[in-house]
């Protein structure tokens, strides 16, 4: 495989510099240098895959700020899946201050920001589609998404889906998987279906109810084949395996998830010997590491097209002859893999991870004016100035970032509690510092079809439990028994945390207000987008309220907020968020 | 959808035999009942002191994350021939925590032609999955599986 993606790199670090030294660039400028360099690519074979994962609901350009703290067990750090900033440039070779330092690190983010502007967004994407569409014709293309897709944003939220379909058909997605779709419920997942052009594939959700007609049948088709170019592509759906753990199980009341790779298998093998497909492709919400155990584990498959963990991975990584991508989130990025496959073989193929940089990419009229209609009816409300923030808010990052932290302030202040626990999922969205905070921000944080904040009481003993029992599910060794998230974030607690010790001996020194915790002491908590509330007793039902709203009011009371980057968290085991493979430090 | 309807009665009758017995002695309950039984114990009962061969021709195909630790589907099938002379006599099925280990045994005889067994266990929290397989030879051989029982939150 030729590297086309270092070329590009290499001449948008060019661009970089000249950039920084006349730094008055105007966006007209940056236009016509950097097109070209998006769209190189060293064409090749007979049929293209565009591929699209975690966008979130994203139709609009965003600012995404890349994690500046990855950290997981000692076997999996500074491999590709735990890689970030300083270990991310290091091992893909970008140039500082370039295009993709700034795509694909947190490194001098906000300065890159005012350079590069915002990311992504449905009219910039469309118009590289169709300049691949057009350079490659329409019969050699297939655009698959690999979910994560439905929700995220406000206009998701309240048109429950409806919106992010029409987008979907707008872009031309021809496949999807799901994971956060399932969210809104079976019925509407199916309505939903109905309106979608693309096709919704999935081998691993099976009927688990005995007394339903669905009983070990599967819901969806596990597979599609699809002709391009000559060739005969089999593709095989993957959604989310931990859905029903990760989110409410009352949305899949009566499916039953995981990974399935014994099917997973079948399928592989039917497509291979009994439909004769020249290409075997999974399309995988599994997340980057779990699909590298996939490959381990499953023969026979060409090409994973992963999702879920929002890792941009600028090359392929190939594990027993299966190559294996992921491109990011957001909306920040397609990827391109141009293959040649024909007589059951696939000969060769070229990939590049594209930045969907909204300043050099030209909007499509047609998208902007679909976007602009979708968020018509919720312009008013969406478009409210809560107020400011000094510093910048973002989301991601192992332990702790400053726009959960704001959540967190928000909870604590509202409900008085002595904790609080928000989620560690890694959608949402960045707010620079100085900007306005609007409503569509929170949105963008914290739309979710159960946002619920809850606030009951748990014995200090049982917080202790449940915070290790999540510190496994971010930190096991085994990627097949992670979730693909990052830390709860808590409000009103520090602890300092050995990532590599055993399950249930990670956490130490954790202090509720100030104070060592007392195990027999029963504390008030709050949460809201886990399950913590099962676990609790005396439900304060009274207090019980949406998160985006009790967010919305402490801004508003606030005016002005400043939440410090500090963090809560002591890591006793590495020096740095970001550590090379093999290495506790930087 | 003969075949279909046979299975599912099959799943429901399977799903209560298997339960009851678990729900009566899962978890972390204390003080231990009358038939509390740790897994060593259990598997040297079973064996009566054999050790059992881990072997890849015992197939255990029980959830990395179980959905619901309440009702864990297990599936245990052996590669054997199923002949009078060579077949699979036993199947048990044990957890590595609850207080009872010995969640179930299934007796079997040439005549079932095929050595599978399937139901649902409920597990009290993460802990390995055994199964432990009864030869006609008198051999025992065994499987096991790490199966994550927790409460979620990422996503």
């Amino acid at each position: 495989m030729e590297i086309s993606r270092r070329d590009f790199m290499h001449i948008a670090a060019i661009f970089g510099l000249t950039a920084a030294t006349s730094s008055f660039a105007s966006a007209k400028q940056i236009e016509q240098i950097g097109l070209k360099d998006i769209y190189q690519f060293n064409s090749m074979g007979n049929f293209t895959l565009m591929h699209i994962c975690d966008l979130h609901a994203h139709i609009k350009p965003l600012y995404w700020r890349e994690p500046s703290t990855l950290i997981s067990a000692p076997n999996l750090v500074g491999t590709p899946g735990f890689l970030c900033g300083e270990s991310f440039a290091k091992h893909y070779g970008l140039e500082p201050s370039s295009l993709d330092a700034y795509f694909d690190t947190y490194i001098d983010f906000s300065k890159l920001a005012k350079k590069f502007g915002k990311m992504g967004g449905i009219a910039h994407i469309k118009t590289l589609t169709n300049h691949i569409v057009k350079e490659r014709g329409k019969e050699n293309v297939l655009f698959l998404d690999s979910g994560d897709t439905w929700q995220g944003t406000g206009v998701a939220l309240k048109t429950t889906g409806e919106a992010i379909v029409k987008a979907q058909n707008y872009l031309g997605i021809d496949t999807m998987v799901g994971h956060w779709e399932f969210t809104y419920g079976k019925e509407r997942v199916k309505e939903l279906i109905e309106k979608l052009d693309a096709k919704f594939i999935s081998q691993n959700i099976v009927g688990d109810d005995p007394f339903a007609d669905e009983y070990e049948e599967l819901i969806f088709e596990p597979y599609t084949i699809e002709e391009r170019g000559g060739a005969k592509i089999g593709i095989i759906g993957q959604s989310f395996p931990f859905t029903s753990t990760a989110n409410p199980k009352e949305f899949t009341e009566g499916w039953s998830f995981g990974l399935r790779l014994d099917s997973l298998q079948k399928y592989v093998n039917e497509l291979r010997n009994e439909k004769k497909v020249d290409c075997v492709v999974v399309l995988s919400h599994d997340g980057f590491s779990v699909d590298q155990e996939v490959a381990r584990k499953v023969k026979g498959i060409d090409f994973i097209l992963s999702g879920h963990t929002h890792d941009p991975s600028p090359e392929p990584i190939v594990i027993n002859d299966t190559v294996i991508v992921i491109a990011g989130s957001h909306g920040k990025y397609i990827g391109r893999l141009d293959i040649d496959a024909k007589n059951g073989k696939v000969n060769g193929y070229e990939y590049k991870l594209i930045p969907i940089a909204s300043h050099i990419i030209p909007a499509d009229p047609e998208g902007v004016k679909l976007v602009n209609e979708l968020y018509a009816p919720f312009d008013k409300e969406f478009n409210e100035v809560l107020g400011q923030t000094k510093g910048m808010l973002y989301k991601r990052d192992t332990f702790f970032s400053t726009f959960d932290q704001l959540i967190n302030d928000a909870i604590m202040d509202e409900m008085k509690c002595d904790i609080s626990f928000t989620p560690g999922y890694r959608w949402g969205t960045t707010v620079l510092a100085g900007e306005n905070i609007l409503m569509d921000h929170v949105y963008e944080m914290c739309g979710i079809t159960y946002p619920n904040v809850y606030t009951f009481e748990l014995k200090g003993k049982k917080i202790a439990t449940l915070l290790e029992d999540i510190a496994d599910n971010v930190f096991n060794a085994n990627p097949l028994y992670q979730q693909g998230g990052d830390m709860s974030r808590l409000g009103g607690a520090t602890y300092s945390i050995a990532v590599a010790n055993k399950a249930g001996e990670r956490i130490s020194k954790l202090m509720i207000g100030g104070k060592p915790i007392d195990l027999e002491k029963t504390y008030v908590v709050s949460s809201w987008g886990g399950n913590l509330q099962k676990a609790g007793e005396n439900l304060q039902t009274y207090k019980i309220r949406p998160v985006y709203d009790v967010v919305h009011d402490y801004i508003k009371r606030e005016k002005v907020v400043d939440v410090s980057n500090k963090g809560n968290v002591t890591l006793v085991d590495y020096s740095c968020g970001c550590p090379p493979k093999g290495s506790r430090g930087c | 959808m003969q075949r279909r309807d046979f299975f599912k009665k099959l799943g429901t009758a399977a799903a209560i035999t298997a339960v009851i017995p678990a729900m009566s002695f899962a978890g972390d309950a204390k003080p231990k009942g009358p038939n509390a039984m740790d897994f060593d114990t259990a598997v040297k009962t079973i064996t009566g002191g054999k050790t059992p061969k881990s072997s890849k021709k015992v197939k255990l195909k029980v959830p990395e994350i179980a959905e619901n630790g309440a009702v864990v589907p297990v599936t245990v099938t052996v590669d054997s021939p199923m002949t009078a002379s060579n077949y699979v006599k036993a199947i048990h099925i044990l957890d590595g925590k609850n207080s009872n280990a010995r969640c179930i045994d299934v007796f079997l005889t040439p005549a079932n032609g095929k050595a599978m067994f399937s139901t649902r266990i409920k597990l009290g929290g993460t802990q390995n999955v055994t199964a432990l397989v009864e030869l006609s030879n008198g051999e025992f051989l065994m499987a096991s599986q790490s199966v994550k029982v927790t409460i979620g939150g990422c996503g």
